[in-house]
């Protein structure tokens, strides 16, 4: 009895060091956005700041950069990524699943190798073709080019896998369509899979940082990531306004993990690419 | 409906599943296909379903040649082994679903779909969706599904097999319930024989793809044709002595015994199987009985007791009235009438 | 057989529901999207990297081997490899250490689980770039909280982001302290996924057969994690080799405080052909960095098909 006591002791002391530490910087961030300038410079350093709800420097924050701007283009962008690459998987994972035709099995092997080539080593390539498109410094370009993602079509092609063929030659018995069999059966039926997909499509478009920094060049297309890390390399700003901006660019994240971890773990333990 | 099929043929690569099948099916009949697995009972009502192509041979609805006719077109109705529910729809939904893709109002199939509901005892359970459901009332709702877009013949694959015990008495009952107030055609796949005679009109007994023997439950109990069908019906199981003709008598192989056969069919010295049902085997005298066997051991099986005797070296199960008491060694004189008695040829295991 | 024969019977049916050409309707979009930006960049990538000297513009003067050379006797790459390595090497082996441990505990049946699955999951859905600035900000020389701890136990001011001098020591020291909380989540989810896969039943054997927790952890746990363990390390370390977003926040975007001491093997080829337009040399070194990543996913593959139970 004792003795499980002092075991389950150990095991909050040890998991709330551990998980102080992994929040820290967040709320360093948090608290540090509405600290004053000369709270910000003190030492040792100002754990709580006075006022909480100084809001100045997330005022000054958003005059001094365009931040609503960047927010605009992460939402156009995150949602137009999420609903295209979603379409085009849920009409790739059903053609691989669902639909015979020869060479299928091979073809698709083909495209699991394909998975562990990086993005980077395709990112020459991709700027190349983006520039002769024309697409440098427009939405598209931070879209299309993810549209077709070999890692999602595996996930939801392996979930379409488990459903009884008998339900589809029960539809097709009872007149349905390949199409409406998709809508109307696999996709419902399949909807956590769909969901975690587009959890994690949208996690990894609205951080996404590199490609943004090689693809648009003016302000009026940056992403948060991107227009945040300008903002930082802007000798002019001082740091508690970019921790402000920063408090704001990862709270859609935070709140969609609030709500929506599950689907966010099991597809990350599943498929074991971070976003 | 009549479904004609001829000359039916089934082939994967070299593999024969279904090998040149001619009958009939009668409008309004419940029809047996039954058979151990991989006898290709399956194959054929995925034929009959259009789910799988034919190799050679033809199939006509009536009059109408569907041998090369989708699915969708053939206005069956089929029930899977695993009812293929739609997992995220209600039941009334599920029910309604042929009529949704046929873009009758919504109105009109839900109306339809609680007629059919009704007709099949799950009106109580509009609302529910597949998972709160027994697997009775899973069946019935895949049953309705099926029904309710009036098909010209009801396809069922092992309706009865994912059920416990007690269910599957009161599924099949209930089956032939919808089956005879519906009218509708039916051909339904068992591998048990228990199921396909207490219900069906006419069965059809296969094996590796042949067709052994096609007739009512009765007549095929009554009078196999072969060996096979002798052994796959009836419970507990037809009794087989092996043994050989010699003038005019049926001997044990051992020789521990004789009896006489009239039957001018079998051959001098021809090896032969004698299939005895347990019913058929009775206690008679020292003075008038067929055979000598001993008593070995007995189970009780509610009204009557099943008895293992032994016959030389081979073994024979009878019933046993609970007023006799044998004891382990004694003799027992049993007496076979002539029905449930018959003569197979041992190689072919074709009846003489 | 009777297996080959279901296959069969199962592709011989789906034929009779598909007109011939609608899985080529499915499949057009996804295909269109594959041939563009993934199967031909993998050609492309291969073929520019044996164009001698190959621009932006699409000039160059020959085929051979020799951005190869080039690449692989850059002072700059060369350091940007060793870095690379350094960060995988470090970072890898103590984020999966702390993350068996935290795993672990996490495993355990108690009160208030779901708040510390979201203490250590969340880090995994914000912006490296975000926090960063946080983290910036905590590894301040003058004002930051880590120098105030450390300064709490004699230590320091440490100076992990500036260079004195010429040299910048703890630049390096700052990226991986980061690397290691940026992985962890990801890690300890995988590796909390694996423990739960363990069929208790293991658990409840060894007790009934008096086994110790500690004999339970060493000769169950441990052995039954193994393949989520290597798993994770091989992932980890194929994502590892591919740092970038962890170096940017702390110098505004540079290589380091001098600029050019923190190169890892993806900005090197960013630089290279977005900077430089060196297009030739770039697509080199991301052959050189996939042959690494490629022997590293092998030993993945291998592993996983040795320990499938």
């Amino acid at each position: 009895m004792a003795k499980d006591w002092i075991k389950k002791f150990f095991i909050y002391l040890f998991l709330t060091i551990g998980a102080v530490v992994m929040m820290f910087p967040f709320y360093w961030m948090i608290s540090s956005s509405v600290k004053t300038a000369a709270e910000y410079n003190s030492f040792p350093p100002v754990w709580i700041p006075k006022n909480w709800l100084d809001f100045s420097n997330f005022v000054k924050a958003f005059q001094a950069a365009p931040f609503a701007t960047y927010f605009l283009n992460s939402i156009i962008v995150t949602g137009s990524s999420v609903l295209l690459t979603g379409f085009i998987t849920i009409l790739g994972a059903f053609g691989f699943s669902r639909l015979k035709f020869p060479g299928k099995t091979i073809l698709f092997s083909f495209l699991v190798a394909f998975m562990m080539v990086p993005f980077e080593m395709l990112v020459i390539t991709n700027y190349q073709t983006v520039s002769k498109l024309n697409w440098i410094d427009t939405h598209y370009v931070l879209v299309i080019p993810f549209m077709t993602s070999i890692f999602y079509t595996y996930i939801l092609k392996n979930f379409f896998d488990t459903i009884p063929d008998s339900l589809y030659y029960s539809a097709r018995i009872d007149g349905a369509s390949n199409w409406k069999y998709l809508w109307r059966v696999m996709v419902p039926i399949a909807k956590p899979s769909l969901v975690t997909i587009m959890l994690l499509n949208a996690i990894s478009s609205w951080n996404s940082f590199m490609w943004p920094q090689l693809v648009i060049n003016s302000d009026r297309f940056r992403t948060v990531p991107f227009g945040l890390f300008a903002f930082m390399s802007d000798a002019g700003s001082d740091t508690q306004l970019q921790l402000a901006a920063a408090t704001v660019s990862v709270l859609p994240m935070i709140v969609l993990f609030l709500f929506a971890r599950k689907y966010i773990v099991s597809g990350v333990a599943r498929g074991g690419v971070k976003g | 409906m009549q479904v004609k099929i001829d000359h039916l043929t089934k082939k994967f690569d070299d593999v024969v599943a279904v090998s040149d099948f001619t009958m009939q099916f009668d409008d309004g009949k419940l029809v047996a296909l039954l058979g151990p697995s991989g006898c290709g009972k399956s194959t054929m009502l995925n034929m009959l379903s259009g789910i799988l192509p034919v190799s050679e041979g033809k199939i006509y609805f009536d009059e109408d040649d569907v041998t090369n006719m989708p699915p969708q077109d053939r206005g069956v109705g089929l029930v899977f082994q695993n009812y293929a529910l739609y997992p995220h729809m209600t039941v009334l939904e599920n029910i309604a679903f042929p009529l949704e893709i046929k873009k009758v109002d919504k109105k009109e199939r839900e109306e339809k779909a609680k007629e059919m509901a009704k007709l099949v005892h799950v009106d109580q359970l509009l609302d529910r969706k597949p998972k709160e459901l027994s697997g009775g009332q899973q069946q019935r709702v895949a049953i309705a599904r099926a029904l309710i877009k009036k098909p010209r013949l009801l396809l069922l694959d092992e309706p009865l097999s994912n059920l416990d015990a007690r269910l599957r008495l009161e599924m099949r009952e209930e089956i032939r319930r919808i089956q005879l107030e519906t009218g509708v055609t039916t051909i339904f796949v068992t591998h048990d024989q228990e199921e396909a005679m207490s219900i069906s009109d006419k069965i059809v007994l296969m094996k590796d793809g042949y067709l052994q023997q096609e007739d009512g439950p009765q007549e095929l109990y009554d009078d196999p044709a072969n060996l096979f069908v002798a052994n796959f019906l009836g419970n507990p199981p037809i009794n087989n002595l092996t043994g050989y003709i010699k003038d005019g008598y049926f001997v044990l192989e051992d020789d521990s015994g004789r009896i006489k056969v009239n039957n001018e069919n079998a051959k001098e010295n021809q090896q032969v199987v004698l299939g005895i049902r347990a019913e058929s085997a009775l206690i008679g005298t020292k003075e008038d009985h067929d055979l000598e066997a001993i008593f070995d051991q007995q189970y009780t099986m509610g009204k009557e007791e099943l008895a293992f005797l032994k016959i030389g070296n081979q073994q024979i199960r009878i019933y046993l009235s609970s007023d006799y008491k044998f004891q382990k060694g004694d003799i027992v004189y049993l007496k076979f009438r002539s029905k449930g008695v018959y003569l197979f040829d041992k190689e072919s295991g074709v009846r003489i | 057989m009777e297996e080959k024969k279901k296959k069969k019977r199962r592709e011989d049916s789906g034929y009779i529901f598909n007109r011939k050409y609608e899985p080529l309707i499915y499949l057009l979009p996804f295909a269109i999207g594959l041939l563009i930006f993934t199967i031909y960049p993998i050609i492309n990538v291969v073929i520019m990297s044996f164009k001698n000297g190959y621009r932006l513009s699409g000039s160059y003067n020959g085929i051979g081997i020799e951005n190869y050379t080039y690449v692989l006797t850059n002072k700059y790459f060369l350091s940007a490899i060793k870095n690379t390595f350094i960060y995988v090497f470090t970072v890898v082996p103590i984020a999966t250490i702390l993350s068996i441990l935290i795993a672990n505990l996490l495993n355990q049946k108690i009160k208030g689980i779901s708040f510390f699955h979201t203490a250590y999951f969340l880090p995994m859905v914000t912006s490296a770039i975000a926090v960063g600035i946080s983290w910036r900000y905590m590894f301040n020389k003058k004002f930051g909280v880590i120098n105030w701890l450390l300064g709490l136990i004699g230590i320091g001011p440490i100076d992990f982001l500036g260079a004195t001098a010429g040299v910048a020591p703890y630049n390096m020291l700052t990226v991986i302290i980061f690397g290691i909380w940026n992985m962890m989540p990801f890690t300890i989810i995988l590796l909390l996924s694996g423990l739960q896969n363990i069929d208790p039943m293991y658990y409840t054997a060894a007790k009934v057969d008096g086994a110790s927790s500690s004999t339970i952890f060493r000769r169950i746990t441990v052995p039954l994690l193994a393949p989520t363990i290597f798993l994770t390390v091989v992932v980890n370390m194929i994502s590892a080799f591919k740092v970038y977003n962890d170096v940017i926040p702390f110098w505004a975007g540079k290589a380091g405080a001098l600029g050019t001491n923190l190169y890892t093997m993806v900005y090197w080829i960013k630089e290279t052909f977005y900077s430089k337009l060196r297009l030739g040399q770039a697509a080199a070194a991301s052959i050189v960095l996939f042959i690494i990543i490629l022997f590293f996913t092998m030993i993945q593959k291998y592993i996983q098909k040795k320990t499938d139970y």
